[in-house]
């Protein structure tokens, strides 16, 4: 169903100032558990560190969804600096652009935003022409350069940063789609919360194919895929981990260990290890396909709600959002 | 007269909730009890309803606590909870972002409020 095809050209990159509150450092405690260094960063009081993302220098981008911040931590000296977005920011996904900078899904201000690698320097685009608050939520861009991403209103969109085009379209079933994954293939999927689906978006049209997940009412909420091209997909009512593969059009899915598991996200890293986490469990969960077995990383404060995670190879990122922490899980010394 | 048509339409306005911002709660929250499995629990007659009062939705642990200590949601409550959830109950599996709009939260609370 696509009941409206809005598109609209930028009014033109809205320049906002780039405010870089003091510099300040994060103090990092270590840990060890199953063999794994576990390194946790207490970045903000009051930030609500949520969704991550790795530069290839080791610095890692977060949002500050409570505080309207873009955040950028070295791991090496918990150096950090603190960009604000703007007013009524509510940033929600970040992603490194091919360009280098940091894109933002900014719901507060219901924009794209860009984030300069050098100067920090913030620009926004609105989407114009869609919904007054799309309540935007994940983005990835393709090989081509082009950012797709998703609105928990009932949105799924794309922008292309050269000619500062943007386009919004309904999403089928409305409220929902909030994951959004790109495979080696280059193709582009998006997982909806509330409409219980994945699907496939036509890079030329917008047009999404809808592919059903085996269980009914899942809440597919996010999506990421490994290293062949599969969908792995976290359901967050059924606390399932499944894996679509498109090549055969195949499910299989997995329950999560626990009575009444709560799988919030979904991270494939470079060995196509399965990094979820289970909010019922307060924990991040490694699942291995290749032994089809989960390994639990419970969390050392309650509440730590994380509700992302990304990374670099050999390590597994993740905001604790309820704590205002980062973790990173290291790979084993062999 | 005019006294009592200005009071009549007065009442009417204040019990028309503009729905808008709540629209976007129903990506998770459906405001009936047969609305199906949602990703949050369902608010029929949320305000005045025991904290973590859905039966059919495993809450997290710091709304179930608050529900043993006898927490009711009263209007006031529920405001300041919009106004930013993990300020009131640090570790809540809710994942909207502060609502600072004083008149988005009354909007909100009109719609829940069965108006």
């Amino acid at each position: 169903m696509r009941r409206r095809h809005l598109l609209a050209l930028s009014a033109g990159a809205l320049a906002a100032p780039a405010l870089i509150t003091q510099p300040a450092r994060a103090a990092v405690e270590t840990r060890e558990h199953n063999g794994y260094r576990i390194r946790t960063y207490n970045v903000r009081p009051g930030s609500g560190s949520r969704d991550v993302a790795c530069n290839a220098d080791g610095t890692v981008w977060f949002c500050g969804q409570r505080d309207g911040t873009l955040n950028l931590l070295d791991p090496r000296d918990g150096g950090l600096k603190v960009v604000t977005l703007g007013q009524g920011a509510a940033p929600h996904g970040v992603v490194i652009g091919p360009d280098g900078a940091a894109w933002v899904t900014e719901g507060g201000q219901n924009s794209i935003a860009r984030v300069d690698p050098k100067d920090h320097k913030v620009q926004l685009w609105k989407l114009n022409g869609g919904p007054s608050y799309a309540n935007l939520n994940t983005l990835v861009f393709d090989n081509q350069g082009t950012l797709w991403f998703t609105g928990q209103g009932g949105v799924i969109g794309r922008f292309e940063p050269k000619a500062e085009k943007m386009q919004v379209w309904d999403a089928p079933r409305g409220n929902g789609p909030y994951g959004i994954a790109l495979t080696p293939q280059g193709t582009v999927w998006y997982v909806s919360l509330a409409g219980n689906y994945l699907a496939e978006i036509d890079r030329t049209t917008g047009a999404p194919r809808i592919v059903e997940p085996p269980t009914p009412q899942q809440g597919a909420r996010r999506v990421w895929s490994d290293s062949q091209g599969r969908l792995w997909i976290s359901e967050w009512n059924s606390g399932n981990v499944s894996m679509h593969d498109p090549k055969d059009g195949s499910w299989k899915k997995w329950k999560l260990p626990g009575e009444r598991p709560r799988c919030y996200s979904v991270y494939v890293d470079d060995r196509d290890a399965v990094w979820l986490t289970d909010f019922a469990a307060n924990a991040i969960v490694r699942f291995d396909p290749k032994t089809e077995t989960f390994l639990s990383f419970p969390s050392d404060k309650s509440g730590a709600n994380v509700r992302q995670m990304a990374g670099r190879p050999g390590e597994a990122w993740a905001g604790e959002s309820g704590t205002n922490r980062l973790v990173v899980i290291d790979k084993p010394q062999a | 007269m005019a006294a009592a048509f200005l009071a009549a339409v007065g009442s009417a306005r204040a019990e028309t909730c503009d729905r808008q911002v709540f629209e976007h709660c129903q990506a998770c929250h459906a405001l009936t009890k047969d609305a199906g499995q949602k990703p949050g629990p369902q608010l029929a007659g949320v305000i005045g309803r025991p904290v973590a009062g859905d039966p059919a939705f495993d809450y997290s642990p710091v709304l179930q606590e608050a529900r043993a200590k006898g927490e009711v949601w009263t209007k006031d409550k529920l405001d300041l909870y919009l106004s930013d959830p993990q300020a009131v109950y640090a570790g809540t599996w809710m994942g909207s972002p502060p609502i600072r709009d004083a008149k988005q939260r009354a909007d909100i609370l009109c719609v829940l409020g069965g108006r």
